[in-house]
């Protein structure tokens, strides 16, 4: 059972940080901001990284990641209080992704693998230790690249799959409840995806002597 | 258990999922099998390099933009969700029921009530009944006129009433009624079939009869 959503902020006995996300949910169905504002901070990492990765177009991600979030907003009503806040979040956002991956194939805009891969070559080097070589930083870089093309190669049923249990950490429970798809459908597709990327990324792990 | 088996169960190897009796043999089998092992270990690379993928820069003014994204957006009627006017439900739920009570009705009947049932039919005092005239008597139109004649008229008055007295209340004469008697029949395949002979051996089956 959980506490009472205290309405005042200002009187509430627990400061906003410290509230769960349910509650802050709570907040926000009743119109309180600094409850969504808060609810924003704690998840737009994780939301922005998974529609990154899933989309592998960093520009994209940070425009779609805000429309999750405008999403909960718009349906905040319809957030089942007993229901966990990150399920119901990420489902959003799950389907957001692969809904803009399939406009993208209808329009046929995909951008081009050369721009990807010098996306992912800028990030990679801006993330990468500055302590380190030049060189190292390089080959960090082009590996990380390579896994960001093997990753957006995977077909999107897949990929979703793989990204929400292999980067986000999500069990294969809370996956399933987010793509409304059995728990033993979830096993297989991330297996299959696992598969597909260990054959992409093999011989550059060989190469690499990894 | 094969290399294909043990390749199956990767996954939840590496998922920590496997029971304590698949885990040893797995591990028996990467023992004894370079090429499985080999498999396992660079499909713990890849996800490894999964994983470790850095993860992607967030805006700092984030949360802000979002915040101002969803007032605008409220602002919006087309996508703000339409609320269903609660009438809607409730006119659909009597109509529901208004459709299903004339089924109900329909199918089981109006049951009548006994009075109405037993009532006797009234006649109407207009239509003329039906008289039973036995040969040889004088039809009532013939009576009439007679009487109209002026000679006999008292005699032929007490006749009549005297016939009047005789007549039945219907136009059947029960004393010679009418028996119709079913023969037994079976009915095969949707046609009845009258059975000509019974069984010379057995006993007669019951006959129906139906008096009027």
């Amino acid at each position: 059972m959980q506490a009472p959503l205290a309405l005042d902020r200002e009187t509430s006995p627990l400061p906003i940080v410290r509230l769960s996300d349910e509650d802050l949910m709570g907040g926000v169905a009743e119109g309180d901001e600094r409850a969504f504002t808060e609810l924003v901070r704690r998840y737009q990492g994780r939301v922005t990284n998974l529609v990154s990765r899933v989309l592998n177009d960093r520009e994209a991600s940070d425009d779609l990641a805000q429309e999750v979030f405008v999403r909960v907003h718009i349906h905040r009503r319809n957030y089942r209080r007993g229901s966990k806040f990150s399920t119901w979040l990420f489902t959003i956002a799950a389907n957001l992704a692969k809904n803009e991956i399939r406009r993208r194939v209808r329009r046929r805009n995909w951008f081009s693998l050369d721009a990807l891969q010098e996306m992912l070559s800028d990030s990679a080097i801006q993330l990468a230790d500055p302590k380190e070589g030049q060189e190292t930083a390089l080959q960090r870089g082009q590996l990380q690249e390579a896994v960001g093309r093997a990753i957006a190669a995977v077909p999107e049923k897949y990929r979703v799959a793989l990204v929400l249990r292999d980067i986000e950490g999500f069990a294969y429970e809370e996956i399933g409840q987010m793509l409304g798809i059995p728990g033993g459908t979830v096993r297989s597709r991330i297996n299959r995806a696992r598969g597909m990327l260990k054959r992409k990324l093999q011989p550059l792990l060989r190469k690499e002597g990894l | 258990m094969n290399c294909r088996q043990a390749q199956n169960l990767f996954g939840a190897y590496w998922d920590d999922e496997l029971t304590q009796a698949e885990r040893e043999w797995l591990e028996a089998h990467f023992a004894a099998c370079a090429a499985c092992r080999t498999a396992y270990e660079d499909l713990g690379r890849t996800l490894e390099l999964v994983g470790g993928f850095p993860r992607a820069d967030v805006a700092p003014d984030f949360a802000e933009r979002a915040l101002a994204r969803a007032r605008r957006a409220a602002a919006e009627p087309d996508r703000v969700p339409a609320v269903t006017p609660r009438w809607i439900p409730i006119t659909a739920t009597a109509a529901l029921l208004a459709v299903l009570g004339t089924m109900v009705y329909q199918w089981i009947g109006f049951p009548q009530g006994p009075a109405r049932r037993d009532a006797p039919i009234a006649l109407d005092e207009r239509i003329e009944q039906p008289v039973r005239i036995s040969a040889g008597q004088v039809p009532p139109a013939a009576a009439v006129g007679s009487r109209e004649g002026g000679s006999s008229g008292g005699a032929a008055s007490g006749a009549l009433v005297a016939a009047a007295g005789e007549i039945p209340d219907s136009l059947f004469d029960h004393a010679e009624d009418v028996e119709f008697i079913l023969d037994a029949v079976t009915l095969r395949k949707g046609r009845a079939h009258t059975v000509v002979r019974a069984p010379q051996d057995q006993p007669r089956a019951q006959q129906a009869v139906i008096t009027f």
